[in-house]
């Protein structure tokens, strides 16, 4: 087990490292030159000469990589050419909102579609089964955007059950649980349908397995044979088809903060790209990029520790 | 999804007869539905020019934001422009994206998948390398790369084509290693065939139908990002005609005037919910062990 994990972390390691050729690269298409920046209107050539060598611009490429590498290792990201901020602070700010969006989304949305998945697997081939089908079928169609836009149209703006936009403060007060709830509500909704559609089929296989025949001989209950039995086994494979599909919560997650103004890092993302400021561009790919791998790997680690076959077989 | 992408891998790709398809597919009405939607949309998209009552770009600032009426059936967006000939165009401008980025895929994929079922030594790097992509969500392919691109079409069709890639490679890839176990893959390497005409002549030509099949299912999936980046302002910039992009401009007004919002994003939803539907549809047809 730990010997899978720790070469997991190793092949990690190219992967980040091509992640931060990606940063690297963004911030070489800049169009100016930094040095003509620094050195100001009166600069002369051999001024910028001078601040080139200081900043190591004239190096070759490759020596430039590998003074970013170390930059971003010791946290220093560049700051914004917008309003000069340093990134690094900037995307700390952003991170909290967005991992709180995503928690407050999870939260709700997964038991749910579990809940429903399983209730269909239960059911297949009835009316419930397909009305959870198609409203599966329809969750992974609809552009997230619209689900935004509809209730920000009348949960927020016809019916003010809701505020407009921004964040109210931590979860746990009322207010920050009444602006979260529309983003938190959209990204909810959009990551449903996946859910219930493989917690049904997980469920569905299981239960033509032998064990089940066995523990409804046995004379266990339904509720029993489903719930001890038949989810056990099956949530195993939800669980990490839920962590890979965290990857499309972040995307859901970039459009739900754009709606509604959430002050997290998709918002920052995209507003930075529109406004071409390269530095804090390149720093939320980055934080976003790495997000992921950690979430990839600690998916993993976690399919090991549920899976006693998988721990074993590694052993 | 990958849901459904893992129900594809792991079925054989079924080589089933065209004709009998079809005719099984007419026997589901909702696919037939869905087909039927989408060859409207798709004939409406490509004579857009001609079926448009008025012209995409002329804005009449006095006519803004007008609710559907005997002259602008669907009303006039945020410029005055009629939005039946911005929806005609937009839905234009969007499939002829989707289409683009699925031909990028699919040849990165298949260029990926064919190489790795045939050099046996190139399979676990490439591999490797599509397990990582396929990890990584599409939007953030989008993000980096109308950072490094800059906005526009080019960026928008890799950024598309480069999410699109991944699975269509592990598609090819699993038939190609089933085409590879053939004969005449062995009688062709016999009367002394290079590697390359092996591969166009023999393993490519075998491979083809599943491959396109599996890429038509990706049409969906591939239109819904590239609308989800048209509406985050990183695809095409007005004031071209995108989907997602009339969706974003009929933001700001929504609570004025939802009617431009609401029509390209319905549009949306019904031609990816379409895509979606018959995917499924077909899935169920070519893959024996889903079958009910």
């Amino acid at each position: 087990m730990t010997r899978q994990l720790l070469w997991r972390l190793l092949t990690s390691i190219p992967v980040l490292l091509g992640v931060l050729l990606v940063g690297f690269l963004m911030l070489q298409v800049i169009p100016t030159d930094p040095a003509i920046i620094i050195a100001g209107p009166s600069g002369t050539a051999a001024e910028i000469e001078d601040i080139r060598r200081q900043l190591g611009l004239d190096a070759p490429i490759l020596m430039q990589f590998w003074f970013y590498l170390l930059r971003v290792l010791q946290g220093d990201l560049g700051r914004s050419i917008i309003n000069n901020a340093p990134v690094g602070g900037e995307l700390l700010t952003a991170l909290g909102p967005t991992i709180e969006l995503m928690v407050a989304s999870l939260i709700w949305a997964v038991p749910l579609g579990i809940l429903l998945g399983t209730l269909a697997a239960m059911r297949r081939g009835q009316t419930f089964d397909r009305v959870v089908t198609a409203l599966s079928v329809a969750g992974v169609s609809v552009p997230a955007f619209w689900v935004g836009l509809l209730l920000l149209q009348f949960a927020a703006f016809r019916w003010q059950l809701f505020p407009l936009q921004g964040r109210g403060g931590p979860l746990w007060t009322f207010s920050g649980m009444h602006h979260v709830a529309l983003p938190a509500l959209t990204l909810g909704l959009i990551f449903i349908g996946p859910v219930a559609r493989m917690t049904r089929t997980a469920v569905v296989e299981v239960l033509g397995a032998d064990f089940i025949r066995t523990a409804r001989a046995k004379g266990a209950s339904e509720f029993r044979v489903v719930t001890r039995h038949a989810l056990r086994t099956a949530l195993i494979p939800v669980v990490t088809l839920i962590g890979l599909q965290i990857g499309s919560l972040l995307g859901g997650a970039v459009i739900a903060e754009t709606i509604f103004a959430w002050p997290g890092i998709g918002r920052l993302a995209v507003g930075s790209i529109v406004s071409s400021d390269f530095p804090m561009a390149q720093g939320c790919i980055l934080v976003l990029a790495c997000g992921f791998i950690v979430v990839n790997f600690v998916v993993d680690a976690l399919y090991g520790l549920l899976d006693p076959r998988i721990r074993s077989k590694i052993r | 999804m990958s849901t459904e992408m893992t129900a594809l891998e792991t079925a054989k790709p079924a080589i089933v007869s065209r004709p009998y398809l079809l005719r099984r597919l007419a026997r589901d009405p909702l696919a037939l539905v869905a087909l039927i939607f989408l060859v409207v949309i798709v004939v409406a998209a490509v004579l857009a020019p001609m079926l448009a009552p008025f012209d995409p770009y002329d804005t009449n600032l006095r006519m803004r934001l007008r609710p559907p009426s005997g002259q602008h059936l669907l009303g006039t967006d945020t410029q005055g422009r009629d939005m039946l000939t911005r929806l005609l165009y937009g839905a234009r401008t969007t499939l002829a994206l989707g289409f683009a980025s699925i031909v990028v895929g699919s040849l990165i994929g298949t260029s990926i998948g064919l190489a790795s079922a045939f050099y046996r030594r190139l399979e676990g790097p490439l591999m490797r390398l599509v397990d990582i992509l396929l990890s990584f969500p599409s939007i953030l392919f989008g993000l980096a790369l109308a950072a490094m691109l800059g906005v526009g079409m080019d960026s928008l069709v890799i950024a598309l084509g480069l999410s699109a890639a991944p699975p269509i490679a592990r598609v090819a890839r699993a038939t190609a290693a089933s085409v590879m176990q053939a004969e005449y893959m062995d009688a062709g390497r016999v009367i002394g065939l290079s590697d390359g005409a092996l591969i166009r002549r023999y393993l490519l030509r075998n491979c083809a139908a599943p491959i396109v099949v599996y890429c038509s299912l990706q049409f969906g999936e591939t239109i819904l990002l590239a609308a989800a980046l048209g509406f985050l302002g990183l695809g095409l910039q007005p004031p071209t005609a995108e989907l997602g992009s009339i969706a974003a401009e009929g933001r700001s007004f929504i609570f004025l005037a939802p009617h431009v919002s609401t029509a390209a994003s319905l549009l949306i939803f019904m031609i990816v919910l379409s895509c979606n539907l018959l995917g499924d549809a077909f899935r169920d047809l070519t893959d024996p062990k889903l079958q009910r």
